[in-house]
């Protein structure tokens, strides 16, 4: 009996589960979170708790605003510009966990809360940015700034914070104000009508095929196609066209539908048509037709920076970048085109070859290009994906980017099981510092899901600042990595482990920051500079000292092999030439829409793409990336005069990481501690081309770049 | 009091599941909640919370891991196994002899030991809809027995051990579905075990002190065979209809 009460007792004792500390009435972000290091309570909070969250949250911000403008004390840096620093943290508490969640672990009910929300917020920002009396109060102390004893970072706040204002328009008279909306939402309709048209092309096309026309094609892709055409027929309205589809394959423009055709199939004319649909989007002068809608929003772009006081679209957004000018830009581009290009020739003459030597009279066209580099990858570059995966278990890898930060900052990563996560594959981690304080706390959830965006990316649960007081920061890391199979390990390709260390060196931007005021914390800097923390760290998964000290193989605990490593490495300059011709034809394409002048702008030739691929000299074996009726990324993305950031980023990961191959140590301590204080915690606290000269002590330069990607002439 | 007791023991038995499968066994491993419709959402997080014990139980100490498995098995018996509960009562109803009683435990306890091994190192592939309806057979073939033999057969230890193969499987279903790190494998399902039998014992030392409760005798124990047997074997039989619809 007494046993029995004993063993009860126990049961009980150990069965009590910690509960929330949260009052279940009231909103949980109303409340301070107590939970550890202030991750948010994910299990409290419910779908309708959002709503009220953020109409609460822009009201109080508003007020907020309203404290600032009604100081009747002259306006100062403290009273305004970080007064201003501290608004907005309700709605910032609410966004940051809504923003992060709709993506990741996403439902029916938050995606309907946010196609509500971004009209309203877009309109909340809107008050604040174009609030005259707030403005008058930033321009004043902007005017004193001498006399006002400002720190550097106090100065380039303030700079930022104007800067803000004055880009939506605060220093333009009425007339113009009201001409820069009317403009905005002509650009805006564009792009939309851009996008929409692109979206019609693309799936406008469809390449129909009999069993016949299949040569060459491997089992998957026939099978891909096979499906594609009973998909068809399922919504097919008709029985003419269900006859259509019928025991047909069916290929499209789509990328992931034409790149196996055309590098598979072994019909020629069926390659030239494939492609030619796919190259011809939005050219067909249809209703569809994208050619005079690009022209419009050169023409609309450049009018608006001409309002806002610049000569040029690429003036005015590159003002904001890392590379300043128009010129800055080309003359980077240019540089990298010519050995890009004189690649891709040789290239082309390496196609040329196995073409004849099959026999084949004629000449290498771009409708070949998949299928033959193809056969000189198998020739030259062969390497078995399924080879390298036993080596790359995702808890490998992982440990692999621990490893490598612990070796460069003297990082520590501690898992903890006690904090609620939003799923059960978003594990946390605290992330200590050499001297074992407390850094940040890390959350990684690697897994693909049904309910997870795709693509790979990094955030923040929150920010860091040391305004008032030491505030550490919450960053995340979505991926979607192949989920695990049974009880087997998941394991990653090589590609899917560079992503990993990718989103792992922005997440240590976010983790290593430093700043006083949250909003220059992190990755607040220009676009063509944050890829930098993140793409330099991928160099260290490619150095054999690193992939050897993590890349065992799962199931023997073997070394991944000295020779595995070699092929992998080559495997990586397979087909430069293409890539980065490909690649930097669209960017100077970009570069050349946007630096018309408001005249030029006005008369656009219809071989405006033509002659401006005719003056680099562009190849007819390649095409851009884009051609302008389908270059979404600059006429109905946020990229417009900013495609060439992810070369630029490349060009400072490449000579930043060659500054380590100088020193003989990837993972020299002094390189190592300069690169944490002068790039990674700065956040954007001073202009990015001085951070990046405060590191490397001079100008970045291509040649790294050149020879990491094999465009320095020795691949030849 | 007696009718009590059987008014009790009658309103567990239906209104109970034998698993509640929302339950979750290891409790101190779990986190976070099932809320969501989707079929494939829930498949991908029951996949995930497994990962995650997995991974709460590795960073965990030797002693704190061997003590949750034992705790999982112990609670796998009390209170959720309310299946394996009925069918050790039924051995327990089965016979007024000491040794018979224990000769049965250990045969049971033999054969579940020998099956839920084999079936965790993954020797054996059963799935839990197959067997989860052979054990409530196995209920009501015992309490079948008890109510229609007069003696127990010298089979019955024999056929006890048949059927303690069929619970051990059952053990392994849920404790695989929970998943065991592979670096303490053997210990903890040897933990996890010695729980099942911690509290097979508890049920067995609990009947007898209730007995002795009631009757204060150990001998009025027949009076309760039959009628007990009865209960325990038409819960078994709802349990097993049950589980087939």
């Amino acid at each position: 009996m007494k046993k029995l009460i004993l063993i009860s007792g126990l049961i009980l004792m150990v069965s009590c589960q910690e509960k929330s500390k949260l009052d279940p009435n009231i909103n949980p972000f109303f409340q301070d979170w107590t939970t550890p290091f202030e991750v948010p309570p994910f299990m409290d909070i419910k779908n309708e708790d959002y709503m009220p969250a953020f109409k609460k949250g822009m009201e109080e911000n508003l007020a907020e605003i309203e404290v600032i403008i009604k100081n009747t004390d002259d306006p100062t840096f403290a009273n305004t510009i970080e007064e201003l620093e501290r608004t907005g943290k309700l709605l910032s508490k609410v966004q940051r966990v809504f923003s992060n969640l709709a993506s990741s672990n996403t439902n029916p009910k938050l995606q309907e809360l946010q196609r509500e929300l971004s009209p309203m917020l877009s309109a909340h920002y809107d008050k604040i940015v174009l609030n005259e009396d707030l403005f008058n109060r930033v321009e004043e102390i902007w005017n004193n700034r001498e006399s006002a004893n400002l720190t550097k970072e106090q100065q380039k706040l303030l700079k930022d914070t104007r800067k803000q204002f004055v880009r939506s328009g605060a220093l333009l008279n009425d007339s113009q104000k009201k001409q820069i909306t009317e403009i905005n939402s002509k650009i805006s309709e564009l792009s939309t009508e851009f996008g929409q048209n692109l979206l019609a092309e693309t799936n406008g096309f469809e390449l129909i095929l009999n069993k016949s026309d299949l040569e060459g094609l491997s089992d998957a892709v026939v099978s891909a196609a096979s499906e594609a055409a009973s998909q068809k027929m399922d919504q097919a309205e008709s029985e003419d066209e269900k006859e259509k589809y019928k025991d047909k394959y069916v290929f499209t423009p789509h990328r992931t539908s034409m790149y196996p055709f055309l590098t598979e199939s072994t019909r020629r004319d069926l390659r030239e048509k494939l492609y030619n649909s796919y190259v011809m989007r939005g050219d067909n002068a249809n209703e569809t037709d994208n050619n005079d809608i690009a022209a419009k929003m050169a023409k609309l772009r450049a009018e608006r920076a001409n309002i806002m006081g610049y000569k040029t679209h690429a003036d005015f957004i590159l003002e904001e970048n890392m590379l300043k000018t128009p010129d800055e830009v080309y003359d980077l581009l240019i540089q990298l085109w010519k050995p890009a290009l004189k690649r891709a020739k040789a290239e082309v003459a390496d196609m040329q070859a196995v073409a004849d030597s099959e026999g084949k009279d004629f000449k290498i066209a771009a409708w070949d290009w998949w299928h033959y580099s193809e056969k000189v990858r198998k020739d030259k570059y062969d390497l078995d994906e399924a080879a390298i995966r036993p080596y790359l278990s995702l808890d490998n890898v992982i440990q692999g980017v621990f490893n490598t930060t612990n070796k460069l900052w003297g990082l520590n990563f501690k898992e903890i099981f006690d904090i609620d996560s939003y799923h059960p594959d978003a594990r946390i981690w605290e992330v200590t510092d050499k001297d074992g304080s407390h850094l940040a706390i890390f959350i990684g959830d690697y897994f693909t899901r049904s309910n997870k965006r795709g693509g790979a990316w990094m955030s923040s649960f929150k920010g860091q600042s040391n305004l008032d007081g030491r505030e550490r920061p919450i960053v995340v890391n979505v991926c979607n990595f192949p989920a695990p199979v049974g009880d087997n390990p998941s394991l990653l390709s090589f590609e899917n482990a560079v992503t990993l260390f990718h989103e792992f060196g922005h997440a240590m931007h976010g983790i290593l920051t430093d700043v006083t005021y949250g909003s220059m914390a992190g990755t607040s800097g220009p676009r063509d500079f944050i890829e930098l923390p993140s793409q330099l760290l991928e160099h260290w998964v490619s150095e054999p000292e690193v992939l050897k000290s993590f890349a065992t193989h799962y199931e023997t605990g073997e070394t991944i092999p000295d020779e595995l490593i070699e092929k992998l490495l080559k495997a990586g300059k397979f087909n430069q030439g293409f890539i980065n011709t490909e690649y930097l034809a669209a960017s100077l394409l970009d570069m050349d829409w946007h630096t018309l002048s408001l005249e030029d702008a006005k008369n656009i030739s219809n071989n405006f793409e033509n002659n401006s691929m005719n003056n680099i000299g562009l190849i007819d074996e390649i095409a851009p990336r884009y051609r302008s009726t389908y270059f979404a990324h600059i006429f109905s993305g946020g990229y417009s005069s900013g495609y060439y950031s992810y070369v630029h980023a490349a060009v400072l990961d490449s000579d930043a990481f060659e500054a380590f191959k100088e020193a003989g140590d990837v993972f020299d301590p002094e390189l190592s501690a300069s690169l944490r204080k002068n790039i990674y915690e700065k956040g954007s606290t001073e202009e990015a081309m001085d951070l990046y000269v405060n590191f490397r002590g001079r100008k970045p330069i291509i040649e790294p770049l050149l020879k990491v990607r094999g465009l320095d002439g020795s691949s030849d | 009091m007696k009718q009590i007791l059987f008014l009790g023991l009658f309103f567990i038995s239906f209104t109970a599941n034998s698993h509640n499968p929302e339950k979750l066994v290891i409790s101190e491993i779990e986190r976070g909640q099932l809320n969501f419709e989707n079929e494939t959402i829930a498949a991908e997080y029951s996949a995930a919370l497994k990962r995650q014990r997995i991974r709460r139980l590795s960073a965990m100490s030797w002693s704190k891991k061997m003590y949750i498995f034992i705790k999982a098995g112990f609670e796998h018996i009390i209170p959720q196994g309310l299946d394996h509960i009925l069918f050790v009562l039924g051995l327990f109803f089965s016979t007024l002899k000491l040794r018979s009683l224990i000769l049965q435990v250990t045969a049971f306890t033999f054969a579940h030991s020998i099956t839920l091994a084999l079936a965790a190192l993954g020797f054996v592939k059963l799935q839990l809809s197959v067997v989860e309806p052979l054990i409530f057979l196995s209920i009501v073939w015992v309490a079948f027995e008890n109510t229609f033999f007069k003696k127990t057969t010298k089979w019955r230890p024999l056929v006890v051990f048949t059927f303690g193969l069929l619970h051990g499987l059952g053990f392994a279903t849920l404790l695989t579905q929970y998943g065991l790190p592979k670096d303490n494998f053997i210990s903890l399902l040897l933990a996890f075990n010695v729980g099942v039998e911690f509290g097979q014992f508890a049920v067995l030392l609990a009947a007898f002190i209730l007995i002795r409760l009631i009757y204060l005798k150990t001998e009025y124990k027949n009076q309760l065979k039959i009628p007990a047997s009865i209960l325990i074997g038409c819960t078994g039989l709802f349990w097993f209809i049950e589980s087939l619809i």
